[in-house]
């Protein structure tokens, strides 16, 4: 059966790349970095001032995807998930509603990530469970399907 | 406001279907490799034919209005043109198959006629679309390709009104308009706000989908001036070229796969969500408007945001006993609040009423139902009313 492994797209010269399913990030590696940090403290900062929404907010802009950026992409994480455990349940609803249709979008992802990596750092899955249901009440499932299809993951 | 026409043509999923000129006729595949052709008798459509050559199963039909001409793509990668002639020994008139020349090494994805019926396009999973036009001298059509920049297969085609413009949507995410200008059939073409020069194969317009789905669906407005798409990331965006004015609306719900223009301010989309919803705007922004499927809202059950797919007294059944521990009476209605049973297939302009604009749209569906809409019976709850973002 060794001809199943035989990689037939590498003789098509036609191809398509992984590089070409989604536009690259405009900043280099070591910038995204400085900005996930940069966030991390703001996040921090403003989260002590008790405003989770705008705390949320800043976590949300501009997140970091595509290759060579995995620790940026594990401090957004941390960062987001920080947010996600200091706000009481009965908050949430409010705060969803806060964000933008974009912010919702992202938020999904990083609860999807989340999810994917339990124990990880402070990820809590009943936390994250309460988030996504709240969030698909606000975003329906529309906002699901846009995480599955993105490709541009978190 | 009259209700739905709502026939049950078989248990089976409806892959495509198109109407004769005067919709007394009706040309459909069953997800298998015939095109069955059903005449209306009575309130019920009757199989007055069977079309078989194709080897696999049929993607896209379409029924040319004037010229009579039945068009059929399928898996099998080939093409053909039904029709009619005279046959001398019984005097009736049978259907005869035209080879079509398609020259691709991929399925056959979806087929539509110009709209002056002397070309049309096949779209395939051989990044390529094909443009054929009729040769006289061997009695055949033959196809030009339309190829770069496509990456992926195309997933549909619309023709803009001039026959020359067609726009395609395609599985790299993107949704385009290309020119398929071929000298032996079509005059010089006037400019557009789509271009001014327009050689074959030249790309007037790329735009990506909202998130990276697959563009299911595109449609020209009835002018053509203005472009629908709508893609696999549920999201459904309109692009209006002169700006260039792009505006995305987020779905709540399951992505639609087909669309068709009803007025150059409403278009009506479908899909997995099993319900036709209409969307409504123009220069200045767009907007979900409503669904046509008012049977959702009557039952009193949609509460705002739920997915049509996930209304039925099953789901419930599950859902009460998961958050309320309930395991009440068993389940035996499993049946959708919706006409539509599962995903539609495809939704096509029906009649044209006073002014120009499409007074009714028909849909098929995965259920094997065919419903005739009334496109001015929109009704607005139960669906959430979130209104689009806006996106430059």
């Amino acid at each position: 059966m060794s001809f199943r492994k035989i990689d037939i797209d590498a003789f098509d010269e036609d191809v398509l790349q992984e590089s070409e399913l989604y536009d690259p990030d405009p900043r280099d590696p070591t910038q995204v970095l400085a900005d996930a940090k940069q966030k991390q403290s703001t996040v921090r900062s403003t989260l002590s001032r008790g405003d989770i929404s705008g705390a949320l907010n800043i976590a949300l802009d501009s997140p970091p995807y595509g290759p060579n950026v995995d620790e940026a992409k594990n401090i957004a994480l941390q960062t987001v998930v920080s947010v996600l455990n200091s706000t009481k349940a009965t908050e949430i609803p409010n705060v969803l509603k806060s964000l933008s249709e974009d912010a919702q979008d992202t938020l999904m992802k990083y609860i999807y990530k989340g999810m994917g990596m339990p124990g990880w750092g402070d990820v809590s899955g009943s936390v994250l469970l309460a988030w996504h249901e709240k969030l698909t009440e606000v975003a329906g499932t529309g906002c699901i399907v846009r995480v599955m299809s993105d490709r541009r993951t978190v | 406001m009259s209700a739905p026409e709502v026939y049950s043509i078989a248990q089976a999923p409806i892959t495509c279907h198109t109407f004769n000129a005067d919709r007394s006729q009706l040309a459909l595949s069953l997800n298998d490799n015939n095109i069955n052709i059903y005449t209306k008798q009575g309130k019920e459509w009757q199989v007055t034919e069977t079309l078989s050559e194709h080897d696999k199963a049929i993607t896209s039909v379409d029924w040319a209005p004037r010229t009579n001409c039945i068009v059929t793509a399928s898996q099998d990668r080939n093409a053909y043109v039904w029709s009619q002639s005279l046959d001398p020994n019984t005097g009736r008139m049978v259907w005869k198959p035209t080879l079509v020349l398609l020259r691709i090494n991929r399925a056959a994805t979806f087929v539509r006629w110009s709209p002056n019926e002397d070309k049309f396009a096949v779209a395939s999973g051989a990044r390529t679309i094909a443009i054929c036009s009729f040769d006289p001298e061997n009695n055949w059509w033959v196809a030009r390709h339309l190829k770069k920049p496509i990456r992926s297969t195309v997933l549909s085609v619309d023709w803009h009104p001039n026959n020359v413009l067609l726009a395609a949507g395609s599985a790299d995410m993107k949704a385009r308009v290309f020119s398929a200008y071929i000298k032996d059939v079509d005059k010089r073409p006037a400019p557009t706000v789509w271009g001014e020069k327009l050689p074959f194969n030249t790309v007037c317009g790329e735009y990506a989908s909202l998130t990276g789905g697959w563009v299911h669906a595109v449609g020209f407005s009835p002018s053509g001036d203005t472009l629908a798409f709508a893609s696999h990331d549920s999201s459904i965006t309109i692009v209006y070229p002169g700006g260039p004015m792009v505006y995305t609306i987020r779905l709540q719900s399951l992505p639609h796969v087909t669309l068709t223009w009803t007025a150059e301010d409403t278009l009506v989309a479908a899909g997995h969500d099993c319900q036709p919803i209409v969307y409504s705007g123009g220069p200045g922004g767009w907007s979900l408007a409503g669904t046509l499927d008012d049977s959702a809202t009557k039952t009193g059950a949609t509460r705002v945001g739920t997915v049509g797919r996930l209304n039925t007294a099953a789901f419930n059944a599950f859902r009460n006993a998961d958050t309320r521990g309930h395991t009440s009476e068993t389940v035996t209605d499993t049946e959708l609040h919706t006409i539509h049973q599962n995903t539609i297939t495809s939704v096509r302009p029906h009649e044209v009423g006073a002014g120009g604009s499409v007074a009714r749209v028909s849909t098929s569906g995965v259920d094997g139902k065919l419903v005739i809409w009334n496109v001015s019976a929109v009704s607005v709850g139960g669906l959430a009313g979130r209104l689009g973002a806006m996106r430059m």
